[in-house]
């Protein structure tokens, strides 16, 4: 492990910062690209999955003889069929507390069974699976098999499971509390709220969204009974996590007999990096069939059980003087897990929610507490920007509320309390320690660039025109960089997240970098050749990245929480220093100078002060690999591997303001104006965080204007297609104004922090809060997500929420 | 089919996109909802982009289908429209991206010699497509590089139209550069 701090100087060429063209678009604009889907071996069988239609029922019997009966249906089974399975296991549980789970033999927290053979807890709920010659014969043969149901009473509200005489989902699980989970202090927070001198509350719904890829899962199963080896080709954002999870915790094989493979993956936003029973199904049947077994899930399918995120009822207190300043902060939140806890999602409804609600503002008493609950839902996950976005909407959302009872700009009070400059590294009283940042500088280019100061102006100009203008100003902190291992062990995460490098070089001087991250379309192939080659000031073509195959790199965690510039490439960046250092041993030699007089710069080593005694980076790869000449001590080749292991978390932040009109007449809320500017450290490739950005501020406003998960009272989901589901379309969104501010973090060699995701995590507050500003003047003080033309009609005609 | 004929027969019920995909292996175009909502299975017929999974195979007998292996060699040189998204970055997972130039397509080479689409118009145009990654901004740039390029080459007698088209095009990259170039 390398332990780094920031007192390490950024080094290299200078192409980092530069907008290289991404190296994976070509091939993505030309269609060739191999998604799960399109992966076809030779003899594959397919896999169609019966999830339950009921919500909540005991299964009484299962009937498969017609199935087995149906054209080319090679295979039917169900629970029975994998009783030596285990169950798959939950690896972040809340830290600190005590917290109940259905079990798993490890001692683990477990989580659902491959198939459900007793009773199903949600509609989805896998029962039985087919397999059969074509994808249209299997998905035939579901129809076929009869399941008899001995219906259960349902529950899908986190507060409702919780209450005296709820359905009960788990014996395990005592009143279907998994955790009742706490951070900060609270004393000190009642107190401060007890004696304000102006305290707001809030009840906020945070609505269960579906992060919604547009590539549906996949996963193909291939086992090879020669050599009683697995391999699984999946669409998954963390091949080593799972091949660890699913070889050792579920399995029950030796890791080194399981290969995970992840192709190009269509889009991820966190809810691919989670173990699903699909991808030990594959893996079992291709060895009970020998054959390759093959499973693409639909657009309803993926709606009923890939995990879902946000879903968080909460009542939140704020307390301050009556001239701005905030002294107090309490949130108390019900949770909903869903029917089983997902592989990280009881971590991500607890601590990477609560630690984050105070935001960027300095305040001396804050206290959130979370009850997380089962409930007949899909199972909760993570969804871009998870744990943050829900922390900022609160708070966000309560500044407002703060602001308009003490009858003072919304900016000005945020200004007012912002963490200054000066008190970093911040300790912010719930668990985090915020590693640098100049948020006064960042609010104020927000506040300019928005055009904050001429909004009277302009809402007077756009009433006149029949519109409500409105302007909604949020801003936040993300959590990213995981992580600190030892850190994350104290949230409960079982498992190491440290990211891993190799490079090797090749006698003709290219190079190969391998990392065990794994794209979900973030051009890893481009930036990381970019980080290697700017350290060893070589040209970008020469590099060629390797990832997202668990026999070709390191080990890693991969891809979620934006961690990828900021874990992956800091160890790319400390590997090639290693490379560095070894050529200048070497380069000693070669030139025939103590090693004290050899330098590195420019893509080769020379003696200093006489810079035609040299050795270009191609001449010493080929010196290296000959070998010949080297001292005992200096081993041949060049091969260097570093596993990067950060001190801490890294904390990007930043201001968004959201102009929205609302239609008098209609309701409709349109976006008119949308300005960010993000701290994200410094940047490695500006024209691919860019896109990260416009897509995040995109995806936010989704949840604040028109997404929602939406379960009848019998458990039904209802908007389970894009039909009933609604995501943001072109016409939907302006461009938006976009800016930065860079703070480096001192926590990794590239000064980097997160940023793929960080720009989800205000949109829909600032949204939330224009709107509100629109129908001010009519008393409105709180709208719940999504705002639709409906939901905001009612409101400016005076109705109550 | 991309310019050379197919002789097959299909089920009733079979749908364009599942003949594509798994009869002809042109994995190209993408499926990526039940229906018809997320347009990463279009593909162009007889010219005009259509969704191939709300077409039966039957149906679209006697015409021309053009997929996204017909639009570009395998590993070849990139189309205008295509390099026009490179330089914008309009891709990021790339699942939605074949299903975006077969729709585009149509769009830049039907409005070549007439005047440039507006920013609204491209975003109308691209309401069949679902996008997840790049919130559509770094797309409709690109369409507006692309349209602005595809103009620039068009002969004299429309150059007044290609004039309008320039500034617009000047306006486009302004609104690129003030949407965050920078970032």
């Amino acid at each position: 492990m390398t332990a780094v701090t920031g007192d390490v100087p950024l080094q290299g060429s200078g192409l980092l910062g530069q907008p290289l063209d991404s190296r994976e678009d070509p091939q993505l604009l030309r269609g060739e690209a191999t998604y799960v889907a399109d992966i076809d071996l030779p003899g594959t069988a397919h896999m169609a999955i019966l999830g339950s239609p009921v919500a909540h029922a005991k299964i009484l019997s299962i009937e498969t003889k017609a199935a087995e009966q149906l054209p080319g249906v090679l295979k039917v089974a169900t629970a029975a069929e994998f009783t030596g399975v285990m169950p798959l296991p939950c690896i972040w549980i809340p830290g600190g507390v005590e917290s109940h789970f259905p079990p798993h033999p490890y001692g683990l927290p477990g989580a659902r069974p491959v198939l459900t053979g007793d009773t199903v807890r949600h509609v989805g709920d896998p029962i039985a699976v087919v397999v059969a010659e074509t994808p249209r014969q299997a998905a035939a043969a579901l129809a076929a098999i009869a399941v008899e149901y001995e219906p259960l009473p349902v529950v899908t509200r986190a507060d409702e499971a919780l209450a005296e005489g709820a359905p009960q989902l788990h014996e395990a699980v005592p009143g279907n509390l998994n955790a009742y989970w706490t951070c900060g202090d609270k004393d000190r927070t009642d107190a401060a709220i007890a004696e304000a001198e102006v305290t707001v509350e809030l009840d906020l719904v945070n609505q269960r969204t579906i992060n919604s890829p547009i590539e549906p899962r996949g996963a193909v199963g291939d086992y090879n009974a020669a050599t009683d080896e697995y391999t699984l080709y999946a669409s998954t954002q963390g091949p080593h996590n799972h091949r660890f999870l699913l070889s050792a915790l579920v399995l029950g094989i030796p890791f080194n007999k399981l290969r995970v493979i992840a192709p190009t993956v269509g889009g991820s936003f966190g809810t691919k990096g989670y173990l699903y029973p699909d991808m030990a199904l594959v893996l079992l049947l291709s060895k009970a069939l020998g054959r390759p077994v093959k499973w693409v899930d639909t657009r309803t399918g993926l709606m009923n059980s890939t995990v879902q995120g946000r879903d968080h009822r909460q009542h939140v207190v704020l307390a301050g003087t009556r001239d701005g300043r905030i002294t107090g902060l309490r949130a108390t939140s019900y949770a909903n897990l869903g029917a089983y806890p997902s592989t990280i999602g009881p971590g991500v409804a607890t601590a990477l929610m609560g630690r984050s609600i105070s935001g960027m503002y300095d305040i001396q008493a804050s206290f959130c507490e979370v009850y997380a609950a089962f409930t007949n839902t899909v199972s909760l996950g993570a969804q871009r920007g998870s744990g943050r976005a829900e922390a900022a909407f609160l708070m966000e959302r309560l500044v407002d509320r703060y602001a308009s009872e003490i009858g003072m700009d919304p900016a000005a009070v945020r200004r007012k309390n912002l963490v200054p400059k000066e008190k970093f590294p911040y300790d912010n009283g719930l668990g985090w320690t915020y590693d640098s940042g100049d948020y006064q500088l960042n609010f104020d280019k927000a506040m300019e660039l928005s055009g904050y100061a001429d909004m009277p102006a302009r809402k007077a100009e756009a009433r006149s025109r029949g519109k409500r203008l409105g302007v909604g100003i949020a801003t936040y902190v993300a959590i990213c960089g995981v992580g600190p291992s030892t850190r994350m062990s104290k949230e409960g995460m079982l498992g190491g997240t440290w990211e891993s490098a190799n490079i090797r070089v090749h006698p003709t001087g290219e190079v190969t970098v391998t990392v065990g991250s794994a794209s979900t379309g973030q051009s890893h192939h481009t930036v990381f050749a970019q980080v290697a080659a700017d350290e060893l000031e070589i040209d970008p073509a020469l590099v060629q990245v390797y990832e997202g195959d668990t026999l070709k790199a390191p080990y890693g965690q991969g891809t979620y929480g934006s961690r990828s510039y900021s874990m992956a490439a800091p160890a790319i960046a400390l590997t090639a220093r290693k490379v560095k250092a070894k050529l200048v041993k070497a380069g000693a030699v070669f030139l025939g100078v103590p090693e004290e007089k050899v330098v590195y710069a420019g893509g080769k080593v020379y003696e200093d002060g006489n810079e035609e005694n040299a050795k270009t980076f191609s001449e010493m790869a080929m010196a290296m690999w000959y070998g010949w000449g080297l001292p005992h001590e200096i081993e041949p080749a060049i091969d260097e591997t570093t596993h990067f292991d950060p001190p801490d978390f890294n904390y990007p932040f930043g201001t968004h303001v959201a102009v929205v009109e609302v239609d008098e007449l209609t309701g409709e809320t349109e976006v008119v104006a949308y300005t960010a500017v993000d701290d994200a450290g410094n940047i490695g490739n500006p024209k691919i965080v860019l896109g990260q950005i416009e897509g995040s501020i995109t995806h936010g406003l989704g949840q604040a204007l028109m997404e929602a998960a939406v379960y009848d009272e019998q458990g039904l989901l209802v908007s389970s297609d894009l039909t009933t589901y609604a995501l943001p379309r072109a016409a939907d969104v302006p461009f938006f104004t976009l800016d930065k501010t860079t703070t480096p973090s001192p926590h990794n060699p590239l000064g980097a922090k997160g940023a793929g995701e960080i720009a989800t995590v205000p949109p829909a507050a600032a949204v939330v809060n224009a709107v509100v500003d629109a129908l001010s003047d009519l008393g409105v003080q709180h709208i719940d997500m999504p705002l639709t033309p409906e939901k905001v009609w009612r409101r400016l005609r005076g109705e109550a929420e | 089919m991309n310019g050379r004929p197919e002789q097959f027969s299909a089920q009733p019920n079979e749908l364009l996109v599942e003949r594509l995909r798994d009869g002809l292996g042109l994995t190209g175009t993408k499926v990526g909802c039940d229906t018809g909502q997320c347009g990463t299975c279009v593909v162009q017929l007889d010219g005009r982009s259509v969704k191939s999974c709300l077409l039966l195979t039957a149906s679209a007998a006697g015409s021309r289908v053009t997929t996204i292996e017909g639009v570009t060699e395998r590993g070849g040189e990139l189309t205008g429209l295509q390099e026009a998204l490179r330089q914008e970055h309009g891709t990021q997972c790339g699942f939605c991206t074949p299903g975006m130039v077969m729709a585009l397509g149509e769009l830049v080479e039907n409005t070549a010699d007439r005047e440039a689409p507006t920013e609204p118009e491209i975003r109308e145009w691209l309401t069949g497509n679902l996008c997840r990654c790049t919130g559509y901004h770094s797309v409709v740039r690109g369409v507006q590089r692309a349209c602005s390029a595809a103009r620039a080459e068009l002969p004299e007698e429309i150059g007044e139209g290609a004039a309008v088209s320039a500034s617009a095009g000047s306006a486009a990259s302004a609104s690129a550069s003030a949407s965050g170039k920078e970032v």
